[in-house]
């Protein structure tokens, strides 16, 4: 397993570095960020030429990569615009922990903006994780011990109508049935955004009210496929000949199904699950939007708009990073819930 | 197995409780209730929140160009004048106005000079002098700090302070816009200064994301990224505290705005969208419209690479006669807004506009006997007009993504299918829709007929460079953006008006330009483009500015 583990870490040096070329040409390709530095305005030609000196954006492609990845505090620049490359480069580039500055926020190190935003991130999406895992495993399990009855009906019908819903309409309705027109019928109503009533504080209430609207919506939909996922995995196992065996010998009915039969359904879960975390740190981008949580996906939209190269390399390194890491632990998590499974 | 489902479960909601303590150990403001029981309760703070669809990127005037930066500036920062409600200038930092009659302003337009108040303060109590002018312009022209633009800074030959309280811009050539352009922010010398000696660059200073040290009626207190901003009252402001004392900035999605505001969670917000309108009148909220100068319009591309029917001033007038303006404004704007006429409808108080501009009327009738004089008549019988050529009168609409241009654009292609044009829709994001000549981008190579969206002229002052000759792209000017034509007439027009000092000279020029410009058709305008408030009913004495809209914060009110 060591050497398992070893081995899929070294593959990983070259993907990432294929990933960061890959992600860097595009970004730098579909965007130009000076045009956003205008306002309601075009910059004027004149102005265009001196950002475009002064934040390094003249220099070939290539060379802005290298930049990004080993640091330019080697090589000096013409900030004053006379031809003459007097100022020394300040960067010390991914490779030693650099990852640059950013764009849109001036001069502003992309690890301190991430920073800043990850804990929001972690929490929002952490707890809808908890709760779509909570509840799908609950819903399926329900649903197929109960197979083709009433309820099993019924909850297959929620299902596709919550799996159907895009992301966006069940923020918005959300905001305008709990938010506001509970407020008009004199129901106790949730906040319509942020992170905590701004005149009382960010206290561990507030954030627990002001969580629940965003976090039902992301659950919502994610509940819905997976408790379906868990249905069929679950019918499956049940008609398996251990668990029969295990009914043959008189187990109770409660513990053949969470013990023996859950476990072995829940596998195939484990690389959904494996699959989802790491993309917890690019944030829920719509969810974070609407109900202006500052998190990393409200962060990312904003900088990728404003073509800010810096910063979104930034988050999606991180993901990247994040989408290996979780691979091997689901691997190998996957391999101590199944003995069967052997790494060489 | 169970053990390691239970550790897995533990270890996660561990994590999670020590992401919420993250989140949860910012500081908490001042309860803003006053304590109970006591027999003379505490004031209550008088708090007021903004609903703000976009969080600024700097709070240092020089690194943003973002309008929502823009407007925050007023609360902790300070212009040398404002601008009121009839975006009239007034002094703020200056005794008065800089004038040709007052010697503020040189008989050749080139020196501006300005007295400074002798009372006017930084918040922590250091005086704001003449040197802090001086800083501000070294400070945006030093190639290390990159700041987002140096116009009009890069047409100054020097800027002196004899003394104190004394500021002398001199401009290499007359400079008529300064009084729009000028001192949009000051930079305190005493707090930079330091930064700059240290690291040759103001790009890091830690004032550009909190400026604890202002000049406005508030405060810097408190950024929360991607939350709220918050401000406190300036206790120091030299021209008495304002009546407010906290003002936070709610950072919310456009579509939750509305949502905000009816559930009483912000106070006040701009730019609705429009059809949220009666609902948040319904809820109490009152719509204030302030004209800003910018107006919605169609520019017409008259080069040699446009549609011939684009170059055919009988064209462009069919087109103008074939829309109908009542009925965008009606349908689509909930007569929110009105038609105008030329691109100085909003400076009209300044007398820039003529008397004797005849309004387009919408006659359909009289479109197609103007299309007919000009040779465009329908051949083949397929409802769509062709010239002796062969060349069918099509005519390519080019607009950003904004929603209200696409809906536009299919009431106008309608309107002039009754005519027999052919209109075709191109709508993009607004970088590719400006983007460069050598990029191939719609405006800059000509590949649009009429292109759609909302400007102004540098408000309050008329001047614009968005028809001069030396601005047409092309492969020597790849970023021009004169995306229209060249007409030596018009340009001549615009040269004369901007050096002419005189302002009884320079308004009869600026409205022969926009005569010439209407009956030329070559912008046609669609609706007058207002900022739009929408303010609660707690909130009293609110006025609002198109050009500073803050610029009376520090005497708004609330009821409780």
């Amino acid at each position: 397993m060591g050497r398992y583990v070893i081995r899929r870490l070294l593959q990983a040096i070259p993907l990432l570095f294929i990933i960061s070329v890959l992600l860097f040409v595009l970004m730098r390709s579909a965007s130009d960020p000076v045009a956003t530095l205008g306002g309601r305005s075009n910059p004027r030609p004149e102005e265009r030429a001196r950002l475009t000196r002064v934040l390094g954006l003249d220099k070939p492609l290539y060379l802005q990569y290298v930049f990004w990845l080993i640091g330019n505090d080697w090589a000096k620049f013409d900030a004053d615009g006379d031809g003459v490359a007097e100022t020394p480069g300040q960067l010390k580039g991914v490779l030693r922990g650099d990852f640059g500055r950013s764009l849109a926020r001036r001069g502003e190190a992309v690890t301190k903006i991430i920073w800043e935003r990850m804990p929001y991130t972690l929490l929002l999406l952490g707890v809808a994780e908890v709760v779509i895992i909570l509840f799908s495993l609950l819903i399926g399990v329900f649903s197929a011990l109960r197979q083709y009855s009433l309820m099993d009906h019924i909850i297959t019908a929620l299902a596709f109508i919550g799996y159907s819903m895009p992301i966006f309409f069940i923020a918005i309705v959300s905001i305008y049935v709990f938010g506001v027109k509970f407020q008009q019928w004199g129901l106790p109503s949730l906040p319509t955004g942020g992170t905590h009533d701004l005149q009382v504080g960010p206290t561990v209430g507030q954030t627990a009210l002001h969580l629940i609207l965003p976090v039902a919506s992301i659950a919502i939909i994610s509940i819905a496929g997976y408790s379906r996922f868990v249905r069929a995995t679950m019918l499956e196992v049940m008609s398996e000949d251990y668990v029969r065996t295990a009914k043959a010998k008189g187990l109770r009915r409660l513990r053949i199904i969470f013990v023996h039969a859950l476990k072995n359904a829940s596998l195939p879960l484990v690389t959904i699950i494996g699959m989802d975390i790491p993309m917890l740190l690019g944030g829920a981008l719509v969810t974070e939007q609407i109900f202006g949580w500052p998190g990393t996906g409200k962060m990312f939209l904003f900088h990728t708009i404003r073509g800010d190269t810096a910063v979104v390399m930034g988050v999606l390194m991180l993901i990247s990073v994040a989408v290996i890491i979780f691979q091997i632990l689901t691997d190998i998590t996957y391999a101590w819930l199944d003995p069967r499974i052997r790494y060489e | 197995m169970k053990k390691l489902g239970l550790q897995i479960v533990g270890v996660w909601v561990v994590l999670t409780m020590l992401v919420g303590s993250l989140v949860t150990c910012g500081p908490t403001p001042t309860p803003q209730v006053a304590a109970e029981a006591t027999a003379t309760p505490e004031p209550v703070d008088k708090v007021v929140t903004f609903a703000w669809t976009q969080e600024p990127d700097s709070l240092n005037p020089w690194y943003t160009d973002m309008w929502f930066s823009g407007l925050l500036q007023q609360l902790y920062l300070c212009w040398a004048w404002e601008f009121d409600e009839n975006n009239v200038a007034f002094p703020r930092l200056v005794t008065e106005l800089p004038s040709p009659a007052n010697g503020g302003v040189s008989a050749d337009g080139r020196v501006i000079t300005m007295n400074l108040r002798d009372d006017i303060v930084w918040s922590d109590g250091t005086p704001i002098t003449s040197a802090d002018f001086v800083f501000t312009y070294n400070m945006i022209m030093d190639g290390g700090n990159a700041v987002d633009s140096q116009y009009p800074y890069d047409m100054v030959e020097s800027i002196e302070a004899p003394d104190e309280r004394t500021v002398v811009i001199t401009f290499t050539e007359p400079y008529t816009p300064w009084q729009a352009q000028l001192w949009r922010g000051l930079l305190p010398k005493h707090v930079l200064e330091p930064v700059f000696t240290e690291k040759a660059s103001i790009q890091e200073a830690e004032w550009n994301r909190a400026p604890t040290v202002g000049c406005g009626p508030f405060v810097f207190a408190e950024w929360q990224s991607g939350n709220y901003l918050r401000f406190v009252k300036n206790e120091k402001y030299w021209l008495g505290a304002p009546k407010l004392d906290d003002v936070y900035f709610k950072f919310v999605d456009d579509a939750s705005q509305t949502a905000a505001l009816i559930a009483g969670d912000a106070d006040i917000g701009t730019f609705p969208p429009l059809s949220d309108v009666p609902s948040l009148q319904e809820a109490g909220l009152t719509v204030m419209v302030q004209s800003s100068g910018y107006q919605e319009g169609l520019f017409f591309n008259f080069r040699e690479m446009a549609n011939p029917g684009a170059r055919d001033l009988r064209v462009r007038q069919a087109v103008a006669m074939a829309i109908d303006r009542e009925a965008i404004n009606r349908d689509l704007l909930l007569g929110l807004s009105r038609p105008v006429e030329t691109f100085w409808d909003g400076l009209a108080a300044a007398g820039y506009v003529p008397s004797d501009i005849v309004p387009w009327k919408y006659d359909p009738e009289a479109a197609k006997a103007l299309l007919e004089e000009a040779g465009w008549t329908d051949t083949n019988g397929d409802g769509l007009r062709e010239n002796a050529a062969g060349e069918p009168l099509t005519l390519v609409h080019g607009t950003t993504v904004r929603e209200i241009r696409q809906d536009i654009q299919a009431v106008l292609q309608q309107q002039l299918k009754a005519v027999g044009i052919d209109l075709q829709l191109v709508a993009e994001e607004s970088d590719l829709f400006f983007g460069s000549f050598s990029d191939g981008a719609a405006c800059a190579v000509g590949s649009v007929d009429m292109m759609e969206w909302s400007d102004s002229p540098l408000v309050p002052d008329p001047d614009t460079d968005y028809w001069l000759c030396a601005q047409v792209p092309s492969a020597e000017n790849d970023w021009g953006y004169n995306y229209f034509g060249c007409d030596e007439t018009l340009d001549g027009l615009f040269q004369q008006q901007l050096v002419a000092i005189d302002p009884a000279v320079r308004a009869p020029i600026v409205q022969q330009i926009a005569k010439y410009i209407h009956d030329q058709v070559y912008w046609y305008g669609l609706y007058d483009d207002p900022d739009y408030w929408i303010v609660g009913p707690r909130l009293t004495n609110v006025r609002f500015s198109g050009v500073t809209p803050f610029f009376s914060i520090a005497e708004w009110d609330v009821t409780e």
